[in-house]
């Protein structure tokens, strides 16, 4: 299967999911193949509001735009889901929630930074009271703009799923422990301020 | 029926029942500014909440470095009376900027306590008699610094300073 066009198609389909499931009951696919496709079409962000951009969130997964359409289902819970979406600018405060949802959640897992203000700042780029998140969480995916219209933020979850599905990262998640084509991110401030006595 | 207090009505009894802790009181449309010696501000809320000023809208502080004074000022208003109610009294008050102690007013209005917690945190005013005095927003090591003072410095960098080169 790898390779044909079918593996060119992001989008639900329930002709091919039948034969994707037909193909690995005969036992034509390897299992590390399914884990891939099936969390591309399982990644559920988490709800962790930080900033304004939080309002094209709310209408990416409105009728109009329909997210979910792609298999994306915002959810209260960190521990059940396996995605979050950085919704602006993290104040120094956030940033310790942001990490904790992070660290809360199972593997694999994956962020897309949201907005101006996640990639740098963007309006509050000299305040005294943000930080970076890619300073916090690993990044994925950035989505320019301020706001990102829905359809950036809906064409990021496309790409990352293309990107899950092409270098295989979930499975090579699972299978090894830990994810090896990025490094590992730790926070080299002190956001939770547990470091000091 | 109740006959409708005029301005002037309004700032002739703010005087009448404030006498002798005003220092000086200007208007300007709906704002009257009522500024008053800083010992005597509990004094002054309590008389204006009896008049009907029954809660306090927002709290801020002005810092003047080159006169070495911040100035606190209270905006209260009236939910329930409805002349009282088109007007705005800022309540002021000067402190000396190196030793920025002022009385709370949070046993007079109860909605000022987390808003003094507020003007604490940024301009670093110590408000005496605060049930639970902490920073609301900020960690305590930002408020230390009195972010919102006119000589703390914010850091002017590129906006393509320290992009992560890898990804
Ligand atoms: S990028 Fe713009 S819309 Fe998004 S959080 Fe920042 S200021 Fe708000």
């Amino acid at each position: 299967m790898k390779g044909s066009s079918i593996d060119r198609v992001y989008v639900g389909n329930l002709n091919i999911a039948a034969r994707r499931a037909r193909d690995l009951l005969l036992g034509k696919l390897k299992l590390g193949e399914i884990v891939d496709w099936a969390t591309t079409f399982s990644l559920w962000p988490v709800h962790l509001l930080t900033s304004c951009c939080g309002a094209e969130f709310a209408a990416t997964w409105s009728p109009r735009f329909d997210a979910e359409q792609y298999g994306a289902l915002p959810w209260v819970g960190p521990r059940q889901t396996n995605f979050i979406v950085i919704e602006g600018t993290v104040t120094r405060k956030m940033a310790c929630a942001l990490r904790i949802t992070y660290e809360q959640m199972p593997n694999p897992k994956f962020v897309i930074a949201m907005g101006a203000c996640a990639l740098d700042g963007g309006l509050f780029y000299n305040s005294y009271n943000i930080v970076r998140p890619w300073e916090v969480v690993p990044v994925d995916i950035y989505i320019p703009g301020c706001p990102p219209p829905p359809e950036a933020l809906a064409r990021a979850i496309l790409e990352l799923r293309k990107k899950i599905r092409e270098k295989n990262i979930a499975s090579k998640w699972l299978i090894e422990g830990w994810r090896n084509d990025r490094d590992y991110v730790s926070p080299k401030e002190d956001v939770c301020r547990w470091w000091r006595p | 029926m109740v006959e409708a207090l005029s301005l002037d009505n309004i700032i002739n009894s703010i005087k009448l029942n404030l006498e002798g802790l005003v220092k000086s009181i200007s208007i300007s449309k709906g704002y009257i500014e009522v500024v008053v010696d800083a010992s005597h501000i509990v004094e002054a809320a309590l008389k204006l909440k009896s008049m009907g000023y029954d809660h306090v809208k927002s709290i801020t502080a002005i810092d003047y470095p080159k006169e070495s004074k911040i100035r606190v000022v209270y905006h209260a208003s009236s939910y329930i009376n409805e002349d009282l109610a088109k007007t705005i009294i800022g309540l002021t008050a000067d402190i000396p900027r190196d030793n920025p102690v002022i009385d709370s007013l949070s046993q007079v209005w109860r909605s000022v306590e987390f808003q003094e917690r507020e003007v604490y945190e940024f301009f670093g005013v110590i408000f005496r008699e605060h049930p639970d005095l902490r920073p609301l927003l900020v960690i305590p090591e930002l408020a230390e610094k009195k972010v919102l003072r006119k000589d703390f410095i914010v850091k002017e960098e590129s906006i393509y300073e320290g992009i992560p080169h890898k990804y």
